[in-house]
C-alpha cells in the first residue's frame, strides 16, 4: 500500500498532462492520417496521402529552411542583446529602476499589437519610419547633394523603395527585428535573475588572482550564468519556432510564401486542407523536438558547472 | 513569444484566487447539470420551437460592408437596427449577429464549422464550399416562394449546386474604373483610358508628374481574385473557358499577366501588388495618391470621405483593345446551416429581410446593388448608380458553383501576386493544377 502512496500525489498532475498535452498530440497525429473536408467533416482515412501532398508542395523545402533561419537568427540576436542588457542593468546607475521598468514595455504589450504598430510605421505612403527616411533623404539631397537611395533613404513616398514589407529581402529582417524586440525583455530578466545568483566572493577571488574584466566575464560570469542562459534560450527556441502573430500581422507570410514559416504554412494549409495542415503540425512538432535536442546537446545542459 | 510569467507571481496569484477557482468549478458543475437537463428535455419533447412558446436564438455571422467597428456605417449598427425591428415583430426569436471583417470572415467561419459550432445564418462571399459536406439548408426550406421568385434569375442560378439551390443572393456589385480627375489634369491627360495601351500611356504620364501609384493594383489576399478577373476579362479570358473547363493558364490570361507585369516592373502600379489589399489601395485613392483604380459602388462612400470628393470620374474598365462590355458581377450570399434545425425561424428572418425595408436599406447604405427585380426597379432613378445597374445584366461571375472554387480561390489569394513579380505562366499553371486536382 505504502508503495502506491506517491501515486496519489503525482496522479492528478499525470492526468492533467495526459489530458492537455498527450491527448492533443495523439489527436494531431491521428488527424494527419485522415481525409478531412475544409470544414472539418471527416471523410475517412487518407493513409499517408496528406504527407505525400505536404512533402510534394513546391514551397515545402523553402518553408522548412526559412523556419530554421528564423529561429536561429531571432534566438541568437535575442540572447546576445540580452546578455549585454542584463550586464548593463546589473550595474548601479541613476535611473536604473526606470530603465528596468521601461524594458518591460515590449513584453507587456500584446505581440499582435506590436506587430500591427510596426506594420503601420512601415506603410509605404504614410508610415512614420518612411516619413523619417524621406525627410532625411530630402535633407542629404539638399545639403550634400547625395542621392538618398545610396544611403538607404527615400526621395519619394509610396514607391517600391518605401515598401519594405512588400519584399521578402527587406521584410524578413524587419520580422526578425520585431521578434527580437518582443523577446529581449523576458530573456534579459531571466539572465538578470541568473546574474543575481552569482556570489560576490567568486568575483573577489578572481580579482585577487588578477583576472581582467574580459577574463572574469568569460571564466566566471558566463559559466555560472549557464543554467539561466540555457533555460532562457530554450524557451525562446520553442516560442520563436511556433511564433505566429508577428509574421501574420505584418506580411501574412507573403508575398506568396516568401516569408512563410512552418507555423504560418500550417495555418494557410488549414484554409484548404485540414489533413495536410495536421501533417504540417506533426512535422512542426518533430522539428521543435529535434531543435530542442540539438540545442541541449550543444549547450551540454546536464554537465555540472565545476 | 508570450513568455510565461515568473513562478513567484503565479503562486501569489494562485493563493489569492483559490477561492475564486473553487467558485468557478462549482459554477461549471451547476451549468453542466443544467445543460444535461435541457438536452434530455429535447430528446423527450422534440426540438423546442418558437411556436411552442420557447425562445429560439439564431446565431448569425455577417461580413462588414462598412468601415469597421465604431464607424457610423458599421455592420454592427446596420444589423442591430434590422434585428431590433425583427425581434419586435417576432418576440420569440432572438438573433445574435457577429460582424466580421472581410479579411478574416472565411477563416473564422471555417474555424467555427471545424469546431462543430457553425452559425445558423451566414452572410459572406461564398456558399459553395459548405455544400459538399451537406451543411446547408436548401433555399426552399428557408425562404417563401414569392421571395425566391423575385430574385434575379441569373443570380439565383448561381446559388445552385447540381440543380439544387443552397445560396441566396444577398447583394451584388459591379466594377468600373475610377480615376482621379485632378491628377489626370496635372499630368496632361485629357481622356480616361479605354485600351491597355492608353492605360499604360496615362500611367506613364502620371508617374512623370510625380504620382506614386499611377494605377492602384491590389493583388493581396483581400480580393486578388476580383482584381485578377477584371484584367482577365479585358483580354477575353477568365477562370473558365466557354465550355466551362478551368482555363486559368490560358494563353489570353498569361498574356494579360505579362502585360500587368510590365506595368509593375515599370513602377506604374502600387509597389509589390501581391502584398497590398484592396482596402489599402482604396484608402490611398481616397487620399489622392492613386491615379486610377478599379472600384465599385461600395468604394464611392470611401472616396467621398477622402481628399478626392467630387474630383474623380467613373468609366468602363479598359480592355486590351477597347472598354469592357462586361464587368465582374460580385454577388454575396446568405445561407443557413442545418445543424441546429432552425429552418422555420430562419425562414421568418429571411422573409422579413427580403420583403421589408432592410434589403433596400443595405443597398442604400453601402452603395451595393440589389439582387431582386423589385429592388432594381426601386433604384432605377439613381443617376450615380446607373452605370453599374446597366452593367449588371451583362456581368460575368466567378465560377462559384464549382465546388473546387473555394480551394482555387484560397490559392489565388495567396499566390497570384507572384504572377506579376515572377513568371506569369508558371504561377497560373500552378493555379490550374489546383483547380484540376482531385
Amino acid at each position: 500500500m505504502k508503495k502506491w502512496e506517491p501515486l496519489a500525489w503525482v496522479g492528478p498532475a499525470v492526468l492533467l498532462i495526459a489530458a492537455v498535452v498527450i491527448w492533443p498530440v495523439v489527436e494531431m497525429i491521428r488527424s494527419s492520417f485522415l481525409e478531412i473536408s475544409r470544414f472539418g467533416v471527416v471523410r475517412g482515412s487518407a493513409g499517408t496521402a496528406n504527407y505525400v501532398k505536404l512533402f510534394g508542395e513546391r514551397v515545402f523545402g523553402d518553408v522548412m529552411v526559412r523556419s530554421v533561419i528564423w529561429v536561429v537568427a531571432v534566438v541568437a540576436l535575442t540572447v546576445l542583446i540580452s546578455l549585454a542588457l542584463a550586464q548593463l542593468f546589473n550595474q548601479k546607475f541613476p535611473g536604473r529602476k526606470v530603465a528596468r521598468w521601461a524594458l518591460i514595455a515590449p513584453w507587456a504589450a500584446s505581440v499582435l499589437m506590436t506587430a500591427i504598430v510596426f506594420r503601420w510605421m512601415l506603410d509605404p505612403e504614410v508610415g512614420i519610419i518612411n516619413v523619417i527616411r524621406w525627410d532625411l533623404g530630402t535633407f542629404v539631397q539638399n545639403t550634400f547633394g547625395i542621392e538618398p537611395s545610396s544611403l538607404g533613404l527615400l526621395s519619394a513616398m509610396g514607391g517600391e523603395a518605401a515598401d519594405q514589407l512588400g519584399h521578402a529581402s527587406t521584410s524578413f529582417p524587419w520580422l526578425i527585428f520585431v521578434a527580437v524586440f518582443v523577446s529581449v525583455p523576458f530573456t534579459t530578466y531571466a539572465l538578470l535573475a541568473g546574474l543575481a545568483t552569482i556570489p560576490a566572493d567568486v568575483y573577489e577571488a578572481a580579482r585577487m588572482d588578477g583576472a581582467g574584466k574580459f577574463r572574469t566575464y568569460w571564466s566566471i560570469t558566463l559559466p555560472l550564468l549557464r543554467p539561466a542562459l540555457t533555460v532562457a534560450a530554450l524557451i525562446n527556441v520553442m516560442n520563436v519556432f511556433n511564433s505566429f502573430p508577428i509574421i501574420w500581422a505584418m506580411t501574412k507570410g507573403g508575398p506568396e510564401y516568401d516569408t512563410t514559416t512552418t507555423t504560418i504554412f500550417m495555418y494557410i494549409l488549414k484554409g484548404a486542407n485540414i489533413g495536410e495542415s495536421a501533417a504540417m503540425s506533426v512535422v512542426n512538432f518533430g522539428m521543435v523536438i529535434v531543435l530542442t535536442l540539438i540545442f541541449l546537446r550543444v549547450s551540454r545542459w546536464k554537465q555540472e558547472v565545476a | 513569444m508570450d513568455h510565461p510569467p515568473d513562478e513567484k507571481a503565479v503562486q501569489t496569484v494562485n493563493k489569492k484566487f483559490v477561492g475564486g477557482a473553487v467558485l468557478a468549478v462549482a459554477t461549471m458543475l451547476t451549468l453542466a447539470s443544467c445543460g444535461s437537463g435541457s438536452s434530455t428535455g429535447t430528446q423527450g419533447g422534440g426540438e423546442t420551437k418558437a411556436a411552442e412558446g420557447g425562445q429560439v436564438t439564431l446565431k448569425m455571422v455577417a461580413a462588414d460592408y462598412g468601415d469597421g467597428p465604431g464607424a457610423a456605417n458599421s455592420g454592427e449598427g446596420f444589423w442591430k437596427s434590422v434585428v431590433d425591428e425583427f425581434q419586435k415583430a417576432n418576440p420569440n426569436i432572438k438573433v445574435e449577429v457577429q460582424v466580421i471583417n472581410w479579411n478574416d470572415i472565411d477563416k473564422q467561419v471555417a474555424t467555427m464549422v471545424q469546431n462543430g459550432q457553425p452559425p445558423d445564418i451566414l452572410q459572406t462571399g461564398d456558399y459553395s464550399g459548405f455544400v459538399k459536406d451537406g451543411l446547408l439548408h436548401k433555399v426552399e426550406e428557408i425562404v417563401s416562394p414569392n421571395v425566391q421568385q423575385d430574385l434575379l434569375t441569373k443570380f439565383a442560378d448561381f446559388g445552385k449546386v447540381d440543380g439544387t439551390s443552397y445560396g441566396l443572393p444577398f447583394v451584388s456589385s459591379a466594377r468600373a474604373l475610377f480615376y482621379n480627375k485632378e491628377l489626370f489634369e496635372k499630368a496632361g491627360i485629357t481622356e480616361a483610358p479605354k485600351t491597355w495601351d492608353e492605360l499604360k500611356a496615362a500611367a506613364e504620364k502620371l508617374k512623370a508628374s510625380g504620382v506614386s501609384q499611377p494605377f492602384g493594383l491590389p493583388l493581396g489576399q483581400e480580393e486578388a481574385q476580383g482584381e485578377s478577373f477584371l484584367w482577365m476579362l479585358g483580354n477575353g479570358g477568365g477562370y473558365k473557358d466557354a465550355s466551362g473547363k478551368w482555363a486559368i493558364n490560358s494563353a489570353q490570361n498569361v498574356e494579360t499577366f505579362q502585360y500587368i507585369k510590365g506595368l509593375v516592373d515599370a513602377g506604374l502600379t502600387t509597389p509589390n501588388p501581391g502584398t497590398k489589399d484592396r482596402k489599402t489601395v482604396w484608402e490611398d485613392f481616397a487620399a489622392g495618391k492613386v491615379g486610377m483604380a478599379n472600384g465599385g459602388p461600395m468604394s464611392i462612400p470611401i472616396f467621398d470621405k477622402g481628399a478626392v470628393k467630387d474630383k474623380y470620374g467613373v468609366v468602363a474598365i479598359p480592355g486590351k483593345t477597347g472598354p469592357l462590355d462586361t464587368t465582374l458581377g460580385v454577388m454575396d450570399w446568405i445561407m443557413a446551416f442545418n445543424k441546429n434545425n432552425h429552418g422555420e425561424e430562419i425562414k421568418k428572418f429571411f422573409d422579413f429581410f427580403y420583403t421589408g425595408p432592410a434589403a433596400e436599406k443595405i443597398v442604400d447604405l453601402y452603395k451595393l446593388l440589389p439582387v431582386t427585380n423589385g429592388g432594381i426597379q426601386k433604384l432605377s432613378g439613381d443617376e450615380k448608380l446607373k452605370p453599374f445597374l446597366d452593367a449588371l445584366p451583362n456581368a460575368s461571375f466567378y465560377p462559384f458553383q464549382d465546388p473546387k472554387w473555394s480551394d482555387v480561390n484560397t490559392q489565388i489569394k495567396q499566390t497570384i501576386g507572384g504572377a506579376v513579380s515572377g513568371d506569369p505562366a508558371a504561377v497560373l499553371g500552378e493555379l490550374q493544377k489546383v483547380a484540376e486536382a482531385g
